[in-house]
This record gives structure tokens, sequence and C-alpha cells, in this order.
């Protein structure tokens, strides 16, 4: 009996033991340098963060830290995930950067205050309506259905493009669909499907892949208006290291845009961009970055989220929001520091770009 | 003692412990949530669930649309016409299986490998055979329930008992009327014993196909709101759908009871 007791007390204390040396190593590392993450969904531009972690510069699991966190004193932490979900995640307050679009970054806006910190690119083509080779012109769209995906960029670069045109949106039966499926119905010639919005990789698959579909107009109509961006919840830049985090981030970006601009190792980088993105080959992956045009300086990102080049976008953005109940009320948007925009739900401040150049010198 | 009886009294009481418990879980986490971040939307208080659920009743001040009506009708459609496809095919295709083994060798192997497909991944298959419309919802409903099913029916008609077939041959029924009047009820509790089961799968079927292709419906209006962070109006559609499936599980066990008293289980 005694034997059998003291064998069930060295049993458990071995299992504490086991248990408690990596719980232990994890909290000394973490207390090491304040962890933050971002959460990002395969886009050519936010996919740079995957591949930072692929190529060693950052490392993305929580505890672990790479060369630019290192440099920077912050740990990055990366949940990747399907763009809707990112979406959730922000909201719910469960990640304190995420990569989003200029439009979507409204909707969070509204219940956690947000910056944004670094834009990455913009649609350039990567959105666009394809449609079947009769029709040549928007008025042959006329009452018939469009599809896409409702209250997205899609429906915003149809309709902006409908403006541009000269036409009116409600003679236009824009339609809800999943931009994959929409691609795919379009790919079977399915009857009805004359006109879809679709996004990249859809955009260029669905043209590989249906010679005689043609694109009717796209997003370089409107250059600079969807932005692709990471946006950061005030509440986490005011934490200690929240600044450092956004550096860390910013240096990742630029890190991988100097690799794509390196003869030597861009093609190696555009691989690994479009790897999970699509099973598009390296030429039309080439062809995606020309229509997602990066942000690829930092001059660039500063020009961008100033006010004279974004100011008037943000304000079309927040009025097709409104209008398509995207929202339930306008953001308030503004730019610069919190002195200069003050109390904005929104707000683009170029200055952790500015603070990752002088830190960098 | 293991199984032993309790009152009635005390099994309606735990009940509702048990609901108000959910509630009040619920509860906690949304104010957790809100202490975090007051202007929370994902996990909405009570009075943002009241707010949300107004929305959904309420008829759009700019469209006139009364969402919950719109979507309730759109799904309600495709789900019933689909479970009525599965179910009318589901039996002919059990019993033909399990009357005859000609039938029975060849459709058993596909009906099998069959039953463990989700329709929804075999999307583009669905587009090519029946288009994008109601058809396809149907189909997909109707495809993703009838494997299962048919195979609950087949192993049914398995079990009934050899005596009984024997007894109605010797008493020189035709093939037709041995079918109809042993087979079919025999096995009719236990079909309603597997629709039953299968409700939950053709729902979760259906909100997922109408998350990536729907218009209208309780999946296109679920994702839409989810991605607008308007979990008030999420929230309570989730709640219907559970209401909706506990009800038709409900009215089925009471069609059970009904038609067939004889077929006792054990407790309920």
């Amino acid at each position: 009996m005694k034997t059998r007791t003291s064998r069930y007390i060295l049993i458990a204390a071995a299992l504490a033991v086991i248990l408690a040396v990596p719980a232990i190593w994890i909290m000394i590392r973490a207390d090491e340098v304040p962890t933050f993450s971002l959460a990002w969904s395969e886009y050519p531009s936010w996919s740079a963060f995957g591949v930072a972690h692929e190529f060693g510069f950052i490392n993305g699991k929580k505890g672990e830290i790479g060369p630019i966190e290192k440099k920077w004193g912050v740990d990055i932490e990366l949940k990747e995930a399907d763009y809707d979900t990112c979406l959730v995640m922000y909201g719910s307050g469960k990640c304190d950067a995420v990569c989003i679009t200029n439009m979507d970054a409204l909707i969070p806006c509204l219940t956690r205050k947000s910056v944004g910190i670094l834009p990455t690119s913009t649609s350039f083509g990567a959105d666009a309506c394809i449609v079947d080779a009769r029709i040549t012109d928007i008025q042959q769209l006329r009452g018939k259905k469009v599809y896409g995906l409702a209250k997205t960029v899609s429906e915003y670069c149809f309709v902006r493009n409908v403006e541009i045109l000269g036409e009116k949106e409600a003679d236009f039966r824009f339609t809800n669909m999943d931009p994959a499926a929409a691609a795919l119905a379009m790919q079977q010639k399915r009857d009805g499907f004359d006109a879809i919005v679709v996004w990249n990789p859809f955009v260029l698959e669905t043209l590989n892949k249906r010679k005689d579909a043609r694109v009717l107009f796209d997003s370089t109509t409107i250059p600079g208006e969807i932005i692709d961006m990471v946006v950061m919840t005030q509440e986490s830049l005011d934490k200690p290291g929240g600044d450092k985090f956004a550096w860390a981030v910013i240096d990742a970006f630029y890190t991988i845009n100097q690799q794509m601009a390196k003869s030597e190792t861009r093609d190696e980088t555009l691989i690994a961009l479009g790897e999970k993105f699509s099973n598009l080959d390296l030429n039309s992956m080439r062809k995606v970055v020309q229509q997602t045009r990066f942000y690829s300086s930092p001059e660039e990102g500063i020009k961008v989220l100033g006010k004279e080049a974004t100011a008037g976008i943000m304000e079309k953005v927040v009025a097709f929001c409104v209008s398509h109940e995207i929202v339930p009320e306008a953001p308030a948007v503004g730019f610069g520091s919190r002195a200069e925009a003050k109390e904005v739900a929104f707000r683009l401040d170029p200055a952790y770009i500015k603070g990752y150049v002088a830190k960098s010198k | 003692m293991i199984r032993q009886p309790i009152s009635t009294r005390l099994t309606v009481l735990l009940g509702i412990i048990s609901v108000v418990a959910l509630l009040a879980g619920y509860t906690l986490l949304s104010s957790m949530q809100h202490l975090d971040n007051p202007d929370d939307t994902t996990i909405p208080t009570w009075s943002q669930l009241g707010e949300g659920l107004q929305r959904l009743i309420e008829a759009n001040p700019r469209t006139g649309e009364r969402w919950l009506l719109l979507d309730a009708e759109a799904t309600a459609t495709r789900l019933f016409l689909g479970l009525f496809c599965g179910i009318l095919g589901a039996i002919i295709l059990g019993l033909l299986m399990g009357c005859y083994a000609p039938i029975e060798a060849l459709l058993v192997p596909p009906m099998s490998l069959l039953a463990k497909i989700p329709p929804t991944a075999a999307l583009a298959v669905f587009f090519v055979l029946v288009g994008t419309d109601t058809e396809m919802y149907v189909a997909m409903i109707a495809f993703g329930v009838l494997p299962t099913l048919a195979q609950s029916v087949y192993l049914a008609v398995h079990d009934v008992p050899r005596e009984m077939l024997y007894k109605a041959y010797t008493l020189g029924a035709s093939q037709m009327e041995l079918i109809w009047n042993i087979i079919v009820r025999a096995v009719f509790p236990r079909l309603i014993d597997a629709v039953r089961l299968q409700i939950g799968p053709a729902m979760v079927y259906l909100i997922a196909a109408e998350m990536i292709l729907g218009d209208v419906g309780f999946g296109y209006r679920i994702r839409l709101q989810m991605r607008l962070l308007n979990m008030n109006v999420v929230y309570p559609y989730l709640t219907f759908l559970a209401v909706f499936g506990f009800t038709m599980d409900y009215c089925l066990r009471l069609l059970q009871r009904v038609t067939c008293p004889w077929f006792v289980r054990h407790g309920r």
C-alpha cells in the first residue's frame, strides 16, 4: 500500500515538472518583449507579412522573435484568417492590427478607434467588371444582373464606374454572390451570367480560362480610391511598445518590397507572395502586382496617408458606405496626429512611417 | 443507481435551470466584453440585441423590405423543397435497396461513399447540373441528406422480422401489398428518426450555400451582417434557426407518436 502511494506521488511530481517547465519557459520568453498581433488574409500586398515570416525576417509565432522584431524590441504575432474573419477578429478585439481596405476599416472604427498606419497597395485593375463578349457597352447591362459581393469594394468599384460613365446606379441590378462562385459560374458560361464584378485572383483566372470574356471596366478608373492598408487600434498604439510594433510591421513590409525590387530576389519573392493566393504562374503574378500597385517606399506611404492625397477619397468612400447602409452613421475621419485630428473614429497617420524612416537611419 | 428515475417536477426544474444558466452565461460574456470596450458590437448586450431584432422585423426605411419575412420565405422554401425531394428519393431508393438484392449490390457502395461528401464542396457540379437558382439549393440539400437517409431506410428494411414477411406471403400477399402493408409501416417510425437527425445537416448545407451564393435568405443575411459587425442581427437569426430546428424536431416526434404508437423507444 505504502509503495503504491509513494509511486503515485512520484508520478504526480514528474507530471508537474513536465508541465511546468515549458510553461515557465514560455512565460520567461514572453516577458522579454511585448507581444502584439496582426491579423492578415491572403492578398498580394498583405501576404508580404506571411512571406516575411517564411523568409525569416520576422517570426510570426507568439513568443518567438526574428531579426526585425529584435531590432525594434517587440514580438509580432501573425494571425492568418479569411478576410471576413479578420474583420470580426479585429472588431471583437482579438488582434491589435488588421490588414483591411480603407472602406471596410470604416465598419470596426465605429466601435474601436482605429489608426491607419501603413498603406500597402491600391487596386489598379485588381477589381474588374468582366463581361461576356457580346456586351460592349455598359448600357447593355441595364436591367441585367451583375454578380459580385454586395457592400464591398466590388460594389464600390461598380457604382463608381457607373457614375463615371454617366449612368444611374438604379438602372442596374447588382446581385450578391461570392466572387469565387461568380467567377466559377462565369467560367462555366452559365445562363444569365453576362457580367460579374470580382477581385484578383478571380479577375485574371476568369480571363485566362474564358478567352471570349473581356473587362468592361476596372479599378484603373479610380486609382487610389481602394486602398489596402494596415489598421491598428488606438488602444493598442497607446500600450507600451505599441509604436514599436507599428514600426516593426512597417519595417517588415518595406523589407519585402526591397526584396521585390532587387533583381536576384524578385522572382522568388513574387512566387512566395502568390503561392497561397492563387494558382497563377509567375507571369500572371507579375501582372497581379501591377494591378495591385504596391506602395513600395516610405515616401509613397507618407503621401497616401496625407490629407492632400486622400481626404477627398475618404469623403467619397464614407458617402458610399452611408448611402449603401454599410455603416449606420458616418464615422469621423481625420488625418495626422492625435492632436491634429481630435476625437475621430478613423485616423490616417503617417507619423509611424516617418518614425520608422527616422529610426532606421 | 444508474438511470434511476427522478420526479417530473425535478426534470422540468433542471431543464429551466440549464436554459437560465445559458442566458446568464451569455449576459456575463457580453458584460465582460463591454467592460473591455463599451462600444463593442460583437457580443451585443440584450438592449443591443433588441435593437437588432427591431431592425430585422421592421420595414427598412429606405427599401420598405422586412428582412426577416423576406429571408424566412426564401430559406424555408428552399429547405422544405430540398428536404421533400431528398426524403422522397431516399424512401424510394432505400426501399428498393432493402427489398431487392441486385439493387442493393448496385447502390450500397455509391451511397456509402456519397454520404460522406459535404455537398457545398461540390458547388461547381451543382452549377452545371441545375444552375444557380432555387434548384441549386434544393439539389444541394437533397443530395446532402439523401445518401444517409437512404442508408437508414435500407437498414430499417433489413430489420423487418422475417417472420412477418413469411406470414404475409403465406396469407397470399402480393409483392406490392407486402411492401406497402408490412415494410413501409414497419420502416416509417425509423424513417422519422432518421429525418430528425438529417434536419441539422440540411440546414447547415443550406446556410453554407446561401452564404456563398444567396442574395436573400438566412445565410446571406448572416454573412453580410457578420462582415458589417452587426452581431445584434446575426444572433437573433441564429436563435430563429435554433427555434425552427427544435420545432421541426418536436413536430416529427409528435407525428411519430401519433402515427406509430406501437413504436415505443425507451424513455421517449
